[in-house]
């Protein structure tokens, strides 16, 4: 984000009477600086804020972070011993310094696989964002992978289960790619701001869903006394390599998030469709100039965006939901979540992980089945962690390191 | 006759980071004349006129009108003390009409609340009658033309009561017809009592329009000598500070096949409007083509549609024999020209990018700097270390963002893309726009030394000086054809006719 | 009178624009030839009709009204569309799904708030300054409204309503002000902000609201202090219209009051020329010594008060009642009116009353086509609304300098 507002700076003419530049060199020191330094700064305001809201309302806000904190399951890395685990996909076991089979593993299990979700809907926002577009989109395009994957997965029942997975995965990335290759097609021809366009195609995805699958629906499971679609085959389950499956354990799709990550930063940093999908974002004139199609980079941003989407729909479906309902389908915000941290962490790699570790942990904190009622209600902790998102991008917006470096211009000019 | 001075800017200092824009500067207008600014770009004048217009407050210094000292901390005290300016970008709203753009924050008003639109244009309509300056009250900015904006922009500060005048730059968007007609409408302003400051770096025009002329260099006033008297070559010296070579030293061209042949081009500007209109011309390769004519009479539309960035309606376009009408920018790229695009902020350079970055701009895409799609770091480095080496740009390393460098350096780093792409030919569009004189240097030699190598080179400038300096072969543009062909030992009179429509000199080609 | 008929005598009725317009209308009435009370039930009427709306389109377009052309051709295929469904559905059905009467009157209900929000957009917009927050203005509105007025009820009785519309109003105003200053001083990225203001009104509300009334909902009696409805005896008994417009709630005529006045202001006075200025080139506002900061921070936080006003009229005067998320989306709609309308007030509100429409009539479909249809034409407002940024009907620009922070040298 500093980025861009670096680049906004710049369109503007050299103020005049003499050369510009020096106000230019802080801010691109404060842009090292402030790497790392703002997104910490912004998660700490951010739940002190959200401390305030719980102490305004009469309630302990230290106990209550503290709750969600072990809800979270990351107090599993604190509690070191002697254990013996089971290898993945084995019966044999080995000696291993954590317990792999407590509460707070189990709790951890269900943080990552969040995390898995929000890190792949957060690279949905932070590609499109190198690109100098703002992918609202993510969530449209996360449910209809899901839609896809369960009906994939429902439809055929002996299918190899390599292929039935895959075929699942493949096509919940692909239909990611069509929904929001859409908006990139409006963008690249015609112009249409992608904001609006993908703030539709949101609200346009959650109605067709509702549509498939309510009552009477054409994807409606077999029971059609509720609106739910069948599970998905066992063939097309993703194999769960940690808990147990009916426990919801975590599924491989952490370690394809994870991939994909790897993968983003490949494509943004050492690939030509990277260099000039940044090359557009900073200054697409620029770019056009050089030859570059500003259209087609406007297009495959969005479309490779969309299939991370849709790609996080079919990894949730394969990998514990195995079906979907009616209900679900308007109160998910995993894309939205995802947008915050895309935002917190910068659009960089790294910091899409570490946010999505950290959104995760808080999502599953403050989840009904992790918090005890007696110290916070479930759907008071839901609405916190919405306000603590709010913060976060509210805050996150900030180019703190921008505004050092203006107030420190501004007290120069006034000496 | 000496009056007491109406203005008076008294030992004005400002600072920028970085930069001492004015230093102890001493400027003073009288009732009743044109007193005109000069000097290069960067010379402190529009930052003077800007404080004088409120814009900016000095660190030091005082400003006093009709002898008592005033305080302009707003645009809003300066247009109560009757100062009133038409910048070079003008401040009119496209979308609005003539009158709203007027009468814009003093509005006439009906039982209190309601705009009086029939009041608004009746004024406008007096202004305009009293001033002689003829322009439709309900127009649309954007449909009037560069000429008739700035006369809106002179109605706006009349109609705010402004006794002074500041025009900055006022006839680098207007042909020379228009220019004069703009020295009429200054002349009678002056004789109703106005009196104008004339900001400009155009020698010719600031005798001919000014009273006296303030000549700045470097922040500081050099000499404000009257302009009866005044020559081109010495305000010119005062301007730079020593003898100012005109004239590139150049060896006679020789000049080869065809490089570039333009056949019968139109193109359409983004208004729909035909903007070139069957225009038809040759460059050789060893050989230095010239464009000029005024600005925003086809010149950025005929590039554009050269180097592909622009679509053709009819006619031909080949380079080295290869049909490249229609085809894309990078296919132009491929076949081998290279363009140093008119704004190297907006055009020519992606600023957050690195030095290497920019210099690869169009070589990201082949080996060594990438294989099969993944780039080469290292290769790109070394190149980038080579490239900056060898055109001598100062300011940075190969991972310095190009926004850390001066405008010269940013030009080098462009030129040298542009050139290590090793084109058949080379276009340069304003390549010293904005360029202290050593930059410029720099930029004429590199392009006589392209042209030396063989290639083509077209120029495009709306300095005549350089065009003169530079070309080979000149031709002349005027509202979208080629009006005259001339060598380059024609004067900046034969040049200046021609680009107003006259037809004296050389063949004409369409 | 005189003027309306000057006006009329002055349309110059081959006029590309005006064919086009008539082609819109065409459009629509094929689809209502098949409804009731007509009921045509030859599929051929329609088509037809739907062909001369077409026809129409296509000649405007011709000549260059690209807008009202396409619009045109558009609406004609859609009559062609649903006026041939209609005819294939049993006259029962049609019958039991468009009540007319009740139709219209919950076009209205659901055209307000939204009436409301695009208006709220409309005045931020103009002045530069993109709201994507109209949905979580909305919210807060509907919450703090609601609250406000039980709040109230203690000490104002039964006229607790007006109590609650200004808690809303200020309210709105407040999350309006955090936009402003992000938007405005701090110049971060606006869509940014707006988003996240959607996150922590969804937020907030939804936590004070299961704070106080979590467990038992609000108070049920809220309908008898809520926004009243204005019965006017006279018209009540009109043809036709009078069920409906004698009995509208006060602030569906309040809107109407609200539209007329944001033309005159926007349009009509001097602070409008200001606004719009402000939107479309600050600096040159800037030069003629208009603070473009106090410009639009007066437009932004007045946008939050219009916005907030819409959700307490859901909360107030139409449901009684508050639940989490209430207004779901309702703002997005309102964007989507606004852009749909180009950001001039009469043409948004036929906006809001086109994707009113639509969501009274998908409340009615399940009645007889049940309930997946109703549900699948709930995406409708979003649809259309993609085709009109995608210039199909015409390209939506807004003001020219939304969106980009303004830097005071």
């Amino acid at each position: 984000m500093s980025d861009e507002l670096l680049a906004e700076e710049f369109e503007e003419a050299p103020p005049p009477g003499g050369p510009p530049q020096p106000q230019q060199h802080f801010a691109s020191r404060f842009r090292g600086l402030t790497g790392a330094v703002a997104p910490l700064v912004t998660v700490v305001i951010a739940f002190l804020a959200g401390g305030l809201v719980v102490l305004v309302t009469g309630k302990n806000p230290v106990k209550v972070y503290h709750a969600v904190f072990n809800g979270t399951g990351l107090n599993w890395f604190f509690h070191i011993g002697s254990y013996h685990a089971r290898i993945p996909f084995s019966t044999h076991k080995m000696w291993f310094p954590w317990n792999t089979a407590s509460i707070a593993a189990g709790n951890l299990q269900q943080t990552l696989l969040l995390t898995t979700a929000i890190i792949l809907c957060g690279l949905a926002v932070a590609f499109p964002f190198r690109c100098g577009m703002f992918n609202i989109g993510g969530q449209g395009q996360y449910l209809v992978g899901t839609y896809v994957a369960v009906w994939l997965g429902s439809s055929f029942v002996n299918l190899d289960p390599f292929v039935h997975v895959l075929l699942c995965v493949v096509a919940g990335s692909l239909l990611g790619a069509v929904w929001a290759g859409i908006a990139g097609l409006l963008k690249a021809t015609v112009g249409a701001h992608e904001v609006i366009s993908t703030i539709m195609l949101n609200w346009t995805a959650v109605w067709v869903g509702e549509y498939l699958f309510g009552q009477g629906g054409p994807l409606q499971g077999s029971n059609k006394s509720v609106p739910i679609s069948n599970d998905i085959a066992a063939g097309a389950k993703l194999p769960v390599f940690w808990g147990l499956a009916l426990l919801q354990g975590l599924s491989i799709g952490i370690f394809i998030a994870l991939a994909v990550l790897v993968v983003y930063w490949l494509i943004i940093n050492r690939t030509t469709l990277g260099f000039e999908v940044r090359a557009v974002g900073f200054n697409p004139e620029a770019a056009r100039y050089g030859g570059i199609s500003v259209a087609r980079n406007y297009f495959l941003a969005m479309a490779i965006a969309g299939s991370f989407a849709g790609l996080a729909g079919a990894l949730d479906i394969t990998g514990w939901e195995y079906n979907l309902g009616q209900n679900d389908i308007p109160v998910n915000q995993i894309g939205f979540i995802g947008l915050a941290a895309a935002l917190l962490g910068r659009n960089t790699a790294i910091g899409v992980g570490l946010s999505g570790l950290l959104f995760g942990a808080l999502i599953n904190g403050t989840s009904g089945r992790q918090l005890d009622p007696s110290i916070f209600r479930p759907d008071l902790a839901g609405n916190l962690t919405t306000i603590i998102q709010g913060l976060v991008i509210l805050f996150v917006g900030l180019n703190l390191g921008a505004i050092w470096a203006s107030i420190r211009r501004r007290r120069r000019r006034a000496t | 006759m000496a009056d007491a001075p109406l203005l008076e800017l008294r030992d004005i200092s400002k600072r920028f980071p970085g930069v001492l824009a004015n230093d102890h500067v001493d400027f003073d207008l009288r009732h009743g004349e044109v007193h005109a600014l000069l000097g290069e770009n960067g010379a402190g004048k529009s930052t003077l006129m800007n404080i004088l217009y409120g814009l900016y407050t000095p660190d030091e210094g005082q400003i006093l009108l009709n002898g008592t000292e005033i305080d302009l901390g707003s645009t809003k005290a300066a247009i109560e003390h009757g100062i009133g300016m038409v910048h070079q970008h003008f401040m009119l709203i496209p979308v609005m009409t003539v009158a709203e753009n007027i009468v814009l924050a003093t509005e006439p008003r009906r039982a209190g609340v309601l705009l009086d639109y029939d009041a608004a244009r009746r004024r406008v309509r007096e202004l305009s009658e009293r001033y002689g300056l003829a322009v439709d009250p309900d127009a649309r900015i954007d449909r009037i033309t560069v000429g008739q904006q700035q006369r809106v922009e002179i109605l706006k500060a009349l109609y705010r009561g402004a006794d002074v005048l500041i025009l900055d730059e006022p006839t680098a968007v207007l042909t020379p017809q228009e220019a004069k007609e703009l020295f009429e409408i200054l002349r009678s302003l002056k004789s109703q009592g106005k009196s104008i400051v004339f900001i400009s770096h155009k020698l010719n025009e600031v005798i001919e329009i000014a009273d006296r002329i303030t000549v700045m260099r470097r922040g500081v006033v050099v000499e404000t000598v009257p302009a009866r008297g005044a020559t081109e070559e010495g305000l010119a010296r005062m301007m730079v500070g020593r003898e100012v070579l005109l004239r590139v030293d150049k060896k006679p061209a020789e000049p080869a096949e065809p490089l570039l042949e333009v056949e019968d081009v139109v193109v359409v500007d983004d208004r729909g409007l035909e903007a070139v209109r069957g225009v038809s011309f040759q460059v050789r390769a060893g050989e230095i083509v010239g464009i000029a004519g005024v600005d925003a009479n086809g010149q950025s539309e005929l590039i554009d549609a050269i180097a592909g960035l622009r679509h053709v309606k009819s006619g031909r376009i080949r380079v080295a024999g290869r049909d490249l009408t229609n085809g894309s920018a990078r296919t132009a790229i491929d076949t081998g020209i290279g363009h140093i695009p008119e704004d190297r902020h907006r055009r020519g350079l992606v600023l957050p990018f690195t030095l290497t970055e920019n210099l690869a701009l169009h070589a990201y895409r082949v080996p060594p700097n990438s294989r099969r799609g993944f780039l080469n770091p290292g290769a790109m480095l070394a190149r980038a270390r080579r490239l900056l080496q060898v055109f001598d740009v100062r300011g940075g390393t190969p991972t310095t963002p190009a926004y850390a460098l001066s405008g010269g350096n940013q030009q080098k780093v462009v030129l040298a893309r542009e050139i290590d792409g090793d084109p058949k030919m080379l276009i340069a569009a304003q390549p010293t726009r904005g360029l202290d004189v050593g930059a410029i240097e720099f930029v004429h030699r590199r392009l006589v030394e392209q042209r030396d190598a063989g290639r083509a080179v077209l120029l495009v400038s709306l300095e005549l000086e350089e065009i003169l300096s530079l070309s080979d072969r000149i031709l002349v543009m005027y509202e979208g054809r080629i009006v005259g062909e001339f060598p380059p030992s024609a004067t900046e009179e034969e040049l200046g006719f021609a680009m107003t429509g006259g037809r004296r000199g050389g063949a004409e080609a369409a | 009178m005189t003027a309306l008929a000057a006006r009329l005598g002055g349309i110059r009725w081959t006029h590309p624009r005006t064919v086009g317009i008539a082609g819109i209308f065409l459009g629509a009435v094929a689809f209502w030839l098949t409804l009731p009370p007509l009921a045509a039930r030859t599929s051929a009427l329609p088509i037809l009709v739907g062909l001369l709306a077409i026809a129409a389109g296509i000649w405007a377009w011709a000549r260059d009204e690209r807008r009202v052309g396409g619009g045109a051709v558009a609406a004609g295929l859609l009559g062609i569309a649903f006026g041939f469904l209609a005819t294939q559905s049993s006259t029962a059905h049609l019958d039991s799904v468009v009540v007319w009467s009740a139709l219209l009157a919950a076009t209205l209900r659901y055209a307000t708030p939204l009436t409301y929000a695009a208006i709220g957009g409309l005045f931020c917009e103009r002045s530069g300054v993109i709201n994507v927050a109209l949905e979580g203005m909305l919210l807060t509105g509907a919450f703090f409204g609601i609250w406000g007025a039980i709040w109230a009820h203690s000490w104002a009785g039964g006229a607790a309503w007006a109590v609650g519309l200004l808690i809303a109003a200020l309210a709105g105003m407040a999350m309006a002000a955090i936009h402003a200053i992000w938007a405005i001083h701090l110049k971060v990225d606006q869509i940014i902000s707006g988003t996240a203001l959607n996150f922590l009104a969804l937020g907030i509300t939804g936590y004070i609201f299961i704070d106080k009334y979590g467990d038992t909902g609000t108070p049920g009696n809220v309908a008898d202090y809520g926004i009243p409805d204005v019965h006017i005896g006279f018209l009540k008994s009109w043809y036709f219209v009078g069920p409906i417009i004698g009995q509208l709630n006060l602030m569906i005529w309040l809107s109407i009051v609200l539209l007329v006045a944001t033309y005159v202001f926007v349009f009509r006075t001097p602070y409008g020329l200001r606004l719009r200025s402000v939107g479309e080139h600050p600096r040159a506002a800037d030069t003629v010594g208009i603070s473009v900061y106090r410009v639009r921070y007066a437009a932004v936080i007045g946008s939050g008060a219009i916005a907030a006003m819409g959700g307490a009229y859901i909360s107030l005067g139409f449901v009684h009642s508050f639940s989490e998320n209430l207004t779901a989306g309702t703002g997005f709609i309102g964007l989507a009116a606004l852009i749909f309308g180009k950001w001039r007030p009469f043409p948004t509100w036929g906006a809001t009353l086109l994707f009113g429409f639509s969501s009274a009539l998908a409340d009615r479909l399940p009645n007889a086509y049940g309930n997946q249809w109703g549900t699948l034409f709930q995406a409708l407002p979003y649809v259309l609304t993609i085709i009109a940024v995608a210039g199909v009907i015409g390209r939506s620009i807004g003001p020219a300098a939304a969106g980009r922070p303004y830097e005071k040298q």
